[in-house]
């Protein structure tokens, strides 16, 4: 486990290189996050409420979002498909080292710089714009809180290894990378609280993977779900966690065959 | 009147110190400490019309950026520089259309594509008429010998092909004066010799004055009769690449070859042994001196065959870099 | 130099760059869908907003639409005719630049517009689409109010030009181009929505300083007549401005051009 530590730090240090790169990268993030924020705060009236979202709820939700994201965002494997295609791949077949793993431990490293990057904007945002904010108290809120990002963590990991592995079929890597984080923002909520569509949209996203990574947490968080709601919540994404994984380890060992076949 | 005149040049870079660490990179934001770096530094020379210039000197001399003062990319910190009678900073396209720039590790063509719409997109730019766009075409693709690949993606050309075809886009418009940096960087031995032996036609057939860098002393030996040695970003040299020979050769290599083995002592009380593989032995000798010691070498060793050569120009460049004398 | 040349060297420029992009089908269709997804997304959020409440910082449902059309309308423009932009970084880098530089055509027309984009074409019919469908429903609209808007559109094209020589200048110095041009692209997108529904003083600064305001809201606020003359001249002045020294940034980087040693 120790060099999987390493390239975890590893990445850390990389992106001490990097400064520049990241913190322009993590502005973007903050300027988006701020343009929702204004739009909420528009929408919502003062003392009112909108889908049965006050002010302080929705701006919890909205802040707390940029959070979780910055947990399950896998900002390094998106990298998997060009190696694959490049060639690159190879100098970590001939290598006691599981690549997979690899890729996750990169991602852990750029993650925490991410979440200490995260917490600072926030703590910024919160005494420049002093929004009301609702606090989660409750521990048996908390708790499926947590385990429902962590499961998020992996959802979100998933997806990337299988956008990756496209690279072991075609040189395309980038455009349906493109698309599916385009629906998967839309459809995890980034935007808004999934539960503010028409009932019958909202019960085919319950379904979907996309809303267990952001708007199922925040929502846990919120203390606005029943117990039932929280446990089949952690039910489905516990489902696709496991699903996606062996989906991922079948293209995985389809696609090496293909890319040794090759002999790239 | 010379082609290309150049009195006094110099450029210098402003680079500024970077102290490391968090704290430093803060501290350069408000306070740096900057030094110029003498990229070239107060040079001169002439080049008269239809000359073809060899520039020499080792990485950082200042080579290619004496040729991008010249070619109108840099401005310079101090001195002047005139081609065709024009200043070259400013560009002016009536300039722009009688140079060209070609450099060995860089590529203008459109990777994607046939070379032929690199060629058709230049034509425009370079408001080419149309007869004498394909009379140039035709003229160049025969020397160059590559017909045949001009309607093939860039991408998929050999380097060899690929750099054919950047010649001719440098090429397109006939500049009467042509900047080649590095051409034959990464090509192999034929095809070296080939983009050579282009080079020289097309200066002659095209009457063009020609300025060319090369880590290759071949291209410059086949190519040059004057050379300008740089260095440091100051002229060491400038004249005729076989007065060099003469000057600073004061040693010829005697290469000789033996029927039997003899002892190395005996041979090194005739001079330095510079490489000794039997049955070849290579001596060096004193100038003046060698054919009195090629005589000496008949008569006492078995010798089959015997030549006086004059060292390779890279030793003379090296012994032209070691002395740093000033001519 | 003529400007039939001009635009002689464009087409053979866009035209390349059309084949190109196509030589991907797949990518090429993917991009396209892409684009569309994320214009239908924040148009089918603010129709969600739109149904629930009666007004957003005063604004109509329609109107919202009209200020998102309005910011799609002048970004992909901008997209489609300065996607050479993007590519400057490339040529920054491996020295292509020396070569633009050493042609007789000038370099910045070369580097802002060598090479239009394709597959921008579908949105900027779109975007026009929706900008008409929107203010029929607006209503009360009149043919000053239709000129100001082109002629302000037309400013805010000049504002992207100026920021997009902004970044080719910062380019030329430094080689950064990505952080620049996405930051760029990111300020824009706070204009889908009108600036009046941020509060000061960022309301002021994106309005200004980062003329957001000046591209998007001020078109579209002069097409509904809330625009004051002010602000018409304003707009132009700020306009012209930028223009101005970004022309002056470009001269001072190429004059301090390093150019990449091989």
């Amino acid at each position: 486990m120790k060099k999987y530590f390493l390239v975890a730090k590893n990445t850390w240090d990389e992106m001490l290189t990097y400064r520049l790169n990241f913190t322009m990268w993590r502005l973007r993030g903050i300027i988006s996050l701020v343009s929702i924020y204004f739009l909420w705060l528009a929408v919502i009236p003062n003392n009112g409420s909108v889908f049965g979202y006050n002010r302080s709820l929705i701006l919890t939700y909205i802040l707390g979002s940029s959070l979780v994201n910055s947990i399950i965002v896998s900002s390094r494997s998106y990298i998997i498909g060009d190696e694959i295609n490049q060639g690159n791949l190879s100098n970590f077949l001939i290598r006691p080292i599981n690549y997979l793993m690899y890729w996750f431990a990169k991602d852990l490293g750029d993650k925490a710089m991410n979440i200490l990057f995260s917490i600072f904007e926030l703590l910024i945002l919160f005494l420049i714009l002093r929004p009301p904010f609702f606090l989660q108290t409750n521990i048996s809120y908390l708790i499926p809180f947590f385990i429902s990002i962590f499961l998020a963590l992996f959802l979100n990991f998933f997806f990337n290894l299988l956008l990756g592995f496209i690279g072991f079929w075609s040189p395309e890597v980038w455009a349906p990378r493109f698309i599916f984080f385009m629906i998967e923002s839309f459809l995890a909520g980034a935007y808004f609280p999934l539960d503010i569509l028409p009932k019958p949209i909202f019960a085919v996203f319950q379904l979907l993977p996309f809303g267990y990574s952001l708007y199922f947490p925040l929502k846990v968080y919120l203390g606005q779900l029943s117990l039932t709601q929280i446990y089949f919540g952690l039910l489905i994404s516990i489902v696709w966690v496991f699903g996606l994984l062996l989906i991922a380890q079948f293209v995985w060992t389809k696609g090496l065959k293909v890319y040794t076949a090759w002999g790239k | 009147m010379s082609v290309i005149s150049v009195s006094n040049l110099s450029k210098y870079y402003q680079v500024h110190e970077k102290e490391p660490g968090l704290l430093g990179s803060v501290k350069s934001l408000f306070y740096r400490r900057y030094y110029d770096v003498k990229a070239v530094d107060d040079i001169s020379f002439e080049v008269e019309e239809g000359e073809l210039v060899g520039f020499i000197g080792p990485n950082g001399a200042g080579k290619t950026t004496t040729l991008k003062c010249l070619s109108g990319l840099l401005y310079p910190t101090n001195g002047k520089v005139s081609v065709l009678g024009f200043t070259p900073y400013k560009r002016e396209y009536k300039f722009l259309k009688q140079i060209s720039l070609v450099m060995g590790q860089k590529n203008q063509l459109w990777w994607d594509l046939p070379a032929i719409d690199s060629f058709i997109l230049n034509k425009e730019i370079y408001d080419i008429e149309d007869k004498q766009f394909n009379q140039t075409l035709e003229d160049l693709s025969l020397l160059l010998d590559i017909k045949d690949i001009l309607q093939i993606q860039v991408k998929k050309l050999s380097l060899g092909q690929r750099m054919k075809c950047e010649l001719i886009a440098a090429l397109i418009h006939t500049p009467k004066v042509l900047f080649l940096d590095e051409p034959t960087i990464g090509l192999d031995v034929v095809m070296q010799k080939k983009l050579r032996d282009f080079i020289k036609q097309y200066n002659q057939k095209y009457k063009a004055t020609i300025l060319l860098t090369s880590h290759y002393m071949r291209d410059v030996e086949q190519l040059c009769k004057r050379i300008i040695v740089i260095d440091k970003g100051k002229i060491l040299y400038d004249g005729l690449l076989s007065d060099i020979v003469k000057r600073y050769s004061r040693y010829k290599l005697l290469s000789v070859e033996l029927s039997e083995q003899v002892d190395r002592k005996d041979l090194e009380k005739l001079g330095e042994i510079k490489e000794y593989n039997f049955p070849t032995v290579t001596i060096s000798v004193v100038r003046e001196k060698s054919s009195n010691i090629a005589a000496k070498l008949l008569e006492n060793f078995p010798v089959e065959d015997i030549n006086i050569e004059d060292p390779q120009i890279e030793d003379i460049i090296r012994r032209v870099f070691s002395t740093k004398a000033n001519i | 130099m003529s400007i039939s040349k001009y635009l002689k060297v464009w087409s053979i420029m866009t035209f390349y760059t059309a084949q190109i992009a196509l030589q991907s089908r797949f990518g090429a269709v993917m991009f396209i869908i892409g684009k569309l997804l994320r214009f239908s997304f924040f148009l089918f959020f603010l129709l969600i907003l739109g149904f629930k409440t009666k007004a957003i910082a005063g604004y109509s449902l329609w109107q919202m639409i009209f200020f998102f059309a309005t910011f799609n309308l002048i970004d992909t423009l901008a997209q489609f005719f300065l996607r050479e932009v993007y590519r400057f970084r490339t040529y920054v880098v491996n020295g292509f630049l020396d070569f633009i530089l050493t042609k007789p055509f000038p370099p910045l027309l070369r580097s802002l517009f060598g090479g239009s984009d394709i597959l921008d074409v579908p949105l900027i019919f779109i975007s026009i689409a929706f900008v008409i469908i929107a203010a029929s429903h607006i209503g009360q609209i009149t043919l000053f109010g239709i000129l100001i808007y082109n002629l302000l559109i037309f400013n805010a094209f000049f504002i992207a030009l100026a920021f997009h020589i902004f970044v080719l200048s910062v380019g030329v110095l430094t080689t950064e181009i990505d952080n620049t041009l996405f930051l760029y692209r990111d300020l824009t997108q706070m204009g889908r929505i009108p600036v009046d529904v941020y509060q000061e003083p960022l309301r002021g600064l994106i309005t200004f300083f980062i003329p957001v305001g000046i591209m998007i809201t001020f078109p579209a606020k002069a097409l509904m007549g809330a625009l004051s003359l002010e602000g018409i001249f304003i707009s132009f002045l700020i306009g012209g401005l930028l223009f101005y020294f970004s022309l002056k940034l470009w001269h001072f980087a190429l004059k301090h051009y390093a150019s990449v040693s091989s």
